[in-house]
């Protein structure tokens, strides 16, 4: 198996907004080792969220290619790119996105239940997930009584669901306060010792210094890439 | 977790999928009467002409039974003809007429039915028997009421009332023998039935050797249609009626109610199809973001598509559910309406509950609720995904 | 006497021998020309059986159907002939079935029903208003037939209506919290929904009047050529179409209202965030 999990080459995205066309993302080549912990960092309006979407095959580029583990991600057809997410891809998003109307465990069921795991096994795995993430008291509350955090907390046992080659995550610390950004960089780097490739989008320097690699974008280049472990 | 889904959004917003299933359980209730009146009226006729087993009906040329005043000349001559004929069991002859008694000083008029006892096939014996002597009569729960008689009883009664002389003719003394329940008679509607020579004779030379109409029952292998041509042929002076016969006149009297109905459940279908196309929009439109990342994390487009789906067919069912009762009691409401019509047979409902109508009805609105959902749910799962997201973060 | 007529004259052929006297002259309604294919100037027999011994009369005119609710659906004949003519022919003798009487003024058939019904002998006068009325009674259960599916119909279109402003209004949650955080009252916003559903109402029975009359066109040409009668089955009054537009309107704004009012009802914050304080 190879060493390289991600690889993108020569990635464009560009994109019509207000009348003007923006090139989001312009030739962007990025490898990410297996097993690795990636921080993209940029000022707003850099491109690094449409990086992500683009890695994350929510997106699809003008140019280039995206590969995971030796799959092109970005010539699949819908169909196919949906179901390689939900196998092999977990999503953090800042605004957690949980299911309003589902409990905590039902929400980390969702993907699993996609899959076709079967319930008991299902429900099992959900428990373990939010043992792991420290909710194990919280199962049976929906989002509207979890504060922040919690949710947060939810929404990466939930992209944990379907055990993913690599978690992305935008701006996860993005809608939290100090203290509970703190705890969820603690909580990414604890899923990534476990073995978890993760790629985040951030502004937050706390999370970006986290990481073991930080990746720089400026007008959708980019600018610097340096790893800040002994690896 | 599809079910789940689907009952934990409906019931996210409680008031809203209450008033959405309200809604739809009245455009049901309309949709299930609708049902029921365009096959109703036709169902209850033609239960009414098979009632008594007599297939034919013999009219006075160019007219429908008892649909105006004429009658059969030369009675007698042709019951026989009938009766020889092959494929004609029974022959029951019918007369027309008034039945005048008087009471409390005031003259009570009924209806008279001249039959032949053995044969006669108007009215169901509640209490007593049939007439065996010539004076003997059997009368309905109103006309009885109404001369204060019972089983039992004799009473004067005369045929005729002759307005220039204002004197009564063709008077006698009946007796009343037993009670019965017209089949064919108005609900209110006062009537005797008596052996029909002696209505003849109490009706005098208008009415000698005269019937208003024959009923006949056929041999079971017996062809129908070729009798009735063979019945005309022999005897010129009628017109021969098979229950077909009088069934398409009924369905061209009741045309107007059957396009009514139709035009009514279209309506109905079509108000019920906007309700839930519009609360499913709504509820997409509102609900884009979690559809969205449920996208993201990998649910298929299909499964988005199907638990909205559902959600509309949830409505549409239990709405449906819902109206079945509520249409119950309209088509009551309704029926009693209708059933004002003068002259209308007692026994005929213009709303006949069959559980194929509501199987119908429900069907119809299941499919809608399908068609309903389809749309919006699919574009909402079509939306992009990464200009969605950014789009509702930003919102 | 007209029953009898109905039943017992029947069209028998179209006769070409030249009679002994000049016949004498009928009037045919159309439909029976049509039917029977009968023109003006055609000989016919009339006759009071059938089969049997008749007159022979020339058709002088056709009769237009008049616009009677009691001749639709009824499918029957009708033949206008001279009265000495008739009573011969069926026997009736010296007799008739009804006098029709004009009177010059209300109060003169007042005084005239009086009159008659003080000397008759055997009969009586009814003024032709109580008539009509017993003998519309199949159409006073038809209108109320109308009348009931009416009232189901408005019941069920208020409940459409509210549903329907309970979910748009709904869609404008967070606008509405936005603007309560501004600092617009609860009212101002109320009444601004109010507005806008008087307005879509009154566009709305705008568009409903016009689909109403296009409708009650289309009805009346389809029954007018199935009943072949040139009766109205569907009519638009003034006061029909007022009626719509202002039950229309009342329904919208009572919708309109109580949508608004359940949704200022709520916290500004909990309308924003979803989330109970």
């Amino acid at each position: 198996m190879s060493d390289i999990l991600l690889s993108t080459q020569d990635v464009e995205r560009s994109y019509h907004m207000g009348g003007e066309l923006v090139h989001a993302v312009r030739g962007v080549s990025l490898d990410v080792a297996r097993g690795d912990y990636a921080a993209i960092v940029g000022p707003s309006g850099c491109g690094k969220s449409t990086l992500l979407n683009l890695i994350g095959g929510i997106d699809r580029p003008d140019a280039g290619s995206v590969t995971i583990d030796g799959e092109r991600i970005d010539r699949m057809a819908d169909r196919d790119a949906t179901r390689f997410r939900l196998l092999h891809i977990g999503f953090v998003f800042q605004r957690f996105y949980l299911m309003p109307a589902l409990t905590a465990l039902e929400n980390v069921e969702l993907p699993m239940a996609e899959a076709k795991v079967p319930s008991a096994e299902r429900q099992r795995r959900a428990r373990d997930l939010l043992a792991y993430v420290g909710l194990a008291g919280r199962r049976d509350h929906r989002p509207s009584q979890l504060s922040g955090g919690e949710q947060q907390r939810v929404a990466i046992a939930r992209a944990l669901a379907n055990e993913p080659r690599i978690l992305l995550a935008d701006e996860p610390t993005g809608e939290l306060d100090a203290k509970t950004g703190r705890e969820m960089i603690d909580l990414l780097a604890q899923v990534n010792r476990d073995g978890t490739t993760i790629l985040v989008v951030t502004h937050d320097e706390h999370l970006a210094l986290a990481a073991r690699r930080v990746v720089h974008m400026r007008d959708g280049v980019i600018v610097d890439d340096r790893r800040q472990d002994a690896t | 977790m599809l079910l789940r889904l689907v009952w934990a959004t409906l019931s996210r917003h409680r008031s809203r999928t209450l008033l959405a299933i309200l809604g739809v359980a009245v455009s049901a209730a309309m949709l299930l009467d609708m049902v029921m009146l365009s096959s109703g009226m036709r169902v209850s006729f033609r239960d009414l002409f098979v009632a008594t087993g007599f297939q034919i009906r013999i009219a006075p040329k160019g007219t429908l039974p008892f649909d105006t005043d004429a009658t059969i000349p030369d009675a007698a001559a042709v019951v026989a003809r009938l009766r020889a004929m092959d494929g004609i069991a029974v022959v029951s002859p019918v007369l027309g007429g008034q039945l005048h008694v008087e009471r409390d000083g005031r003259s009570v008029s009924s209806t008279a039915l001249g039959v032949d006892p053995a044969v006669q096939g108007d009215y169901e014996l509640e209490e007593g028997r049939e007439p065996r002597a010539p004076n003997e009569i059997v009368g309905n729960e109103d006309f009885l009421t109404a001369v204060g008689a019972r089983v039992g009883d004799t009473l004067s009664g005369a045929a005729g009332f002759d307005p220039q002389l204002r004197a009564v003719s063709g008077q006698r003394l009946l007796t009343v023998v037993g009670r019965g329940r017209f089949l064919y008679l108005a609900s209110g509607q006062r009537a005797v039935a008596l052996p029909i020579a002696t209505l003849q004779a109490m009706r005098g030379a208008a009415a000698n050797d005269r019937v208003s109409l024959m009923m006949l029952r056929t041999a079971p292998s017996a062809n129908v249609d070729s009798l009735l041509t063979r019945i005309e042929a022999a005897v010129p002076t009628v017109t021969a009626i098979s229950i077909e016969t009088a069934m398409r006149q009924v369905d061209e009297r009741l045309s107007y109610f059957r396009q009514l109905a139709f035009i009514l459940g279209a309506v109905s279908l079509a108000v019920g199809f906007l309700l839930v196309t519009t609360l499913v929009t709504v509820s997409v439109n509102e609900r884009l973001g979690e559809i969205i990342v449920m996208r993201a994390i990998g649910v298929a487009r299909g499964r988005i598509v199907q638990q909205i789906v559902l959600e509309g067919i949830v409505i549409m069912v239990v709405g449906a559910l819902a109206g079945l009762g509520l249409g119950l009691v309209t088509a009551r409401y309704l029926n009693s309406i209708l059933a004002s019509f003068p002259g209308l047979p007692a026994a005929i409902d213009f709303f006949l509950f069959q559980p194929r109508d509501a199987w119908m009805a429900l069907g119809l609105l299941t499919v809608a609720g399908i068609l309903a959902g389809i749309y919006p749910s699919w574009r909402g799962a079509s939306l992009p995904i990464a200009v969605t997201l950014r789009e509702e973060a930003i919102g | 006497m007209g029953l009898m007529l109905v039943a017992a004259l029947l069209l028998q052929a179209i006769d070409t021998t030249p009679p002994a006297r000049p016949p004498r002259t009928v009037a045919i309604d159309e439909r029976l020309a049509t039917d029977a294919k009968v023109r003006v100037g055609d000989r016919i027999v009339l006759a009071p059986t059938p089969g049997g011994p008749g007159d022979t009369v020339v058709v002088a005119a056709l009769i237009q159907r008049r616009a009677d609710p009691s001749e639709v659906a009824r499918a029957e004949y009708r033949v206008r002939m001279h009265l000495d003519e008739l009573q011969r022919l069926t026997g009736y003798g010296d007799r008739v079935d009804r006098f029709a009487v004009a009177t010059p003024s209300p109060s003169a058939t007042d005084s005239a029903i009086r009159t008659i019904n003080t000397a008759a002998f055997g009969f009586r006068a009814y003024r032709s208003h109580d008539i009509a009325v017993e003998t519309s009674r199949t159409f006073l259960v038809v209108s109320r037939f109308h009348r009931a599916i009416g009232v189901i119909t408005i019941v069920a279109s208020a409940i459409f209506l509210l549903c329907i402003m309970l979910l748009k209004v709904d869609e404008r949650r967070r606008d509405v919290a936005a603007l309560r955080l501004m600092g617009i009252s609860a009212s101002s916003i109320v009444k601004s929904v109010m507005v806008e559903s008087a307005v879509v109402a009154v566009i709305g029975s705008a568009v409903g009047v016009a689909i109403g009359g296009l409708s009650s066109r289309l009805i009346n040409w389809h029954y007018r050529g199935v009943y072949r009668t040139p009766l109205s089955f569907a009519l638009i009054t003034p006061s029909i179409v007022t009626l719509a537009v202002s039950l229309s309107l009342v329904l919208g704004l009572v919708a309109g209202f109580l949508a608004a009012q359940r949704l200022v009802r709520q916290p500004p914050l909990e309308l924003l965030t979803g989330r109970r304080a």
